[in-house]
């Protein structure tokens, strides 16, 4: 024997797809859990609510989840939100630019700030993890100096129903844009060629380099696509706030860190889909709307939630060790 | 006393009806071995054998289903860790045991401090007496991470015999070391054989197990199929032995190489190599031998575009290339091997058809999109080609293998449609008969034309398979020797000559 059969395809068994959708089956565990406890959980008013409430984080999460894969992290997307946000408020309100030209600048200027990211760890050569934590820090001053630490208010209405309005009376906008992106990633992810490569360079970056892969060049692709899904939640975001202030946003990144986490994407890089992040997001989301109802207050809710993630995290790791024992012979 | 081949010395291990399955697996079936103080014992076998089940067994590692495990007088149902240092075994895995950030004595004294304090000059002492007595040449003030990989694995090895060891267990100990250090390696297990330790040395190098073991025992799927004194036996016994049955002529006869030049380096220096030139012929296999440190595989990531050329010329098919990154080789028609299969070449965690793929993007991608059918029928193309054993191309490299990881890498690189392939020790730490099938996989590659450039520190494998060789010593060339000259006499000559005496 020089492979064993056994070991191999865990896939197939019922314990293999049990392990494989473990994290679906907590969310459904949730949703029945809260339902039990509070009428007004299982309610189509309060599920619309979580999904609103949650498109930014899922949008912004997305745009992580590429870096994640690709091997890297970015702690500044916080701040990349709160930069976006405020150039695009400060162009509608203060230059009197067109609402769609600003949310144009906005845009532009994410993938302006991923692309510093991107070009920051190649060029240095540091782990993302470091440069992310110095460009937070610029991004937070270079936010709260555009804004003139000030809160700019009354955003147009036109700017204001890419958060709060609904298509047909009942469709949120957001949820469409977050529909939207998270299938476009996951095309991106699964049938492209760009998307190969993010996950190789993610899993083997020296592999993937003497593969013939433009690693550098992936890279910078990778940063930017976050930048650009960052900035269209930072928009999704202060569009349904209304206002836009420097504050909005930071926080963000340790959301979307954990649902990713939460999600199965990998901190080593190179595994990980969006139909997993999505539920690490919804997961939160559930959580915290749940304990909401049931009276808990936000305090509580936090250990909650701490909590949850440290489960999640201990029960792949529980999973994926008697694998790696097997393969001994 | 039952001990086949030698009655006289005590057992100082005796192994008996140990059996471990897996589910899927019977790693050790029914295993009985006894071993002697003062010999060395190679264990022999195929990857998968069982020779890493037993190992770990005798270490506590694992717990057999059933058998026992006697050291020391003391006959153990369950071996534990614990009880196997304190019977005084020791192993030396394939995998690196050091901490890197701690100097050489840290590491060597590692798990023995006592009391309070530790007490460094006492460490350094004894750290320099035990690097002397081994007649190994590393300053003891250097910290692990700054040695190359042969001198740690030398310290991994004073490590162990700091302990005076009762058994001492080596697994392919000489995998990472040049062919002078392998020597101040067989000095030094010689020395503990004579001080009474039983030894047991596992390698898949012939000439190293005739070079330095007593006994030899063999394990097949996961069997003791054998147990025999060295005089008794030769190397193609040993094979049929391992293999159970006798492997076609290992090394294959091919037509004679072109004369067409595939590629020409003229005076490449950079990355270590300096004033390096040499042609390679279409359907030739060049070996490039050297050692441990001689800038072969620096020269070779010059090529390869993966090192910058400082300056020199490389002439592809005669046109002037200079690659400055592995994409552009790639593209050129340049296929890289790398010597790291697991750090370099593969990605364990994805499929035997994604890696296959992955070098290939350019020839399955349509309007951006991966073409499954097309990737699909290329991973087949070349899985069934390179006989990959595997249930399926939806296995997981990182389940495989080390000889079946290495096919995937070569499909990996044939699949980017090379005409010059350098492969960087395409054989190492791979059993005899995977081997044998990637020697009649480079003959075939040679037969159509490609030009290999074959890096490899396997002397067999470098008389064996080379059509010439180049010889490289401190990152220039020291020689070109062609087939008919070729000796281990000759390359070790070249190898190890000092800059000066190379002139003629």
């Amino acid at each position: 024997m020089t492979y064993t059969t056994a070991a191999a395809r865990p896939s197939l068994s019922v314990l293999g797809l049990l392990r494989k959708y473990a994290i679906l089956l907590v969310l459904i565990g949730l949703v029945v859990f809260f339902s039990a406890l509070s009428p007004y959980f299982l309610t189509a008013q309060n599920l619309t609510n979580i999904l609103v409430q949650n498109a930014y984080v899922i949008i912004a999460a997305v745009g992580l989840s590429f870096v994640m894969i690709s091997g890297g992290m970015d702690l500044s997307i916080g701040y990349q939100m709160s930069v976006v946000g405020v150039v695009t408020a400060v162009c509608m309100m203060w230059f009197g630019l067109p609402v769609p030209v600003s949310i144009g600048i906005g845009l532009l200027s994410g993938v302006g700030l991923g692309l510093i990211n991107g070009i920051a760890s190649i060029t240095l050569k540091v782990h993302s993890l470091i440069i992310t934590l110095g460009t937070m820090t610029i991004f937070q001053g270079l936010s709260y100096i555009i804004s003139a630490q000030s809160v700019i208010i009354n955003l147009p209405p036109e700017f204001k129903f890419i958060g709060q309005g609904y298509v047909g009376g009942w469709l949120p906008v957001s949820v469409i844009l977050m529909v939207v992106v998270v299938a476009s990633a996951a095309f991106l992810l699964n049938f492209t060629a760009l998307g190969r490569m993010i996950y190789a360079i993610g899993g083997n970056e020296e592999a993937s380099h003497l593969s013939g892969i433009a690693v550098t060049k992936v890279k910078v692709i990778v940063y930017a696509l976050c930048g650009f899904f960052v900035a269209l939640a930072a928009i999704v975001l202060f569009a349904r706030s209304g206002s836009a202030a420097s504050s909005t946003g930071p926080g963000t990144e340790f959301t979307a860190m954990t649902a990713a986490v939460l999600g199965g994407i990998s901190f080593k890089g190179g595994e990980g889909k969006m139909w997993g992040l999505v539920t690490g997001v919804l997961i939160l989301g559930v959580l915290g709307n749940g304990m909401q109802l049931i009276g808990l207050n936000t305090y509580a809710q936090y250990i909650v939630k701490g909590m949850v993630l440290l489960a999640a995290v201990g029960f792949d790791m529980y999973q994926k060790r008697p694998r790696t024992k097997r393969r001994a012979a | 006393m039952t001990n086949p081949g030698d009655g006289t010395s005590a057992a100082a291990l005796l192994l008996s009806s140990v059996t471990k399955t897996y589910p899927g697996v019977v790693a050790l079936a029914d295993v009985s071995l006894s071993f002697n103080a003062g010999e060395v014992h190679a264990i022999l076998g195929e990857n998968g054998a069982g020779k890493s089940t037993l190992i770990k067994a005798i270490a506590g590692a694992i717990v057999p289903d059933s058998g026992t495990i006697t050291v020391a007088g003391t006959t153990h149902r369950e071996m534990t860790p614990a009880a196997a240092r304190a019977a005084g075994i020791e192993v030396i895995y394939q995998e690196f045991n050091l901490v890197p950030t701690l100097s050489v004595p840290e590491n060597i004294c590692l798990g023995e401090y006592g009391g309070w304090r530790a007490d460094f000059g006492a460490m350094r002492r004894r750290a320099r007496e035990l690097l002397d007595e081994l007649g190994v040449a590393i300053d003891p003030e250097t910290l692990v991470r700054d040695l190359p990989s042969s001198q740690q694995q030398l310290v991994e090895i004073a490590k162990a015999l700091a302990k005076r060891p009762r058994v001492l267990i080596m697994d392919e100990p000489t995998a990472p070391l040049s062919v002078a250090e392998v020597e101040s390696l067989f000095r030094m297990v010689r020395k503990a054989r004579e001080g009474g330790a039983c030894i047991l040395y596992i390698s898949h190098r012939m000439d190293e197990i005739f070079a330095l073991a007593d006994r030899v025992s063999v394990l097949r799927d996961g069997r003791h199929v054998g147990t025999l004194a060295i005089g008794d036996t030769d190397r193609d016994g040993l094979i049929r032995l391992m293999v159970g049955r006798t492997l076609s002529d290992a090394y294959p006869s091919r037509p004679a190489p072109t004369r067409e030049v595939a590629l020409e380096v003229r005076s490449l220096t950079g990355n270590g190599g300096r004033d390096i030139s040499f042609s390679l012929h279409r359907g030739e296999i060049l070996g490039v031998a050297g050692l441990v440190g001689a800038g072969r595989t620096e020269m070779a990531k010059v090529i390869f575009g993966a090192a910058k050329l400082e300056s020199g010329e490389i002439l592809l098919d005669g046109k002037r290339v200079a690659f400055r990154t592995p994409t552009q080789a790639i593209a050129a028609g340049i296929g890289l091997i790398p010597e790291n299969r697991k750090e370099e070449g593969c990605f364990l965690d994805q499929s035997i058809r994604w890696n296959i793929s992955i070098a290939a993007l350019k020839r399955i991608t349509r309007s951006l999109l991966v073409d499954r059918k097309a990737e699909q029928g290329i991973a087949r193309h070349y899985f069934d080609r390179l006989r990959v054993k595997a249930p399926s191309l939806e296995q997981r490299v990182g389940h495989l293998s080390g000889g079946n990881q290495q096919k995937v890498v070569i499909a990996k690189t044939l699949a980017g449609q090379s005409r010059v392939m350098i492969f960087d020790e395409p054989t190492r730490g791979i059993d005899v008969g995977a081997r044998a099938e990637i020697y009649r996989l480079m003959t075939d590659l040679a037969a159509e034309g490609i030009a290999i450039l074959m890096i490899t520190s396997d002397m067999e494998e470098l008389l064996g398979m080379s059509d010439r060789i180049l010889v490289l010593h401190e990152g220039r060339v020291t020689g070109l020797i062609p087939r008919e000259g070729a000796t281990q006499e000759a390359v070790l000559a070249l190898a190890s000559s000092s800059t000066e005496s190379l002139a003629a």
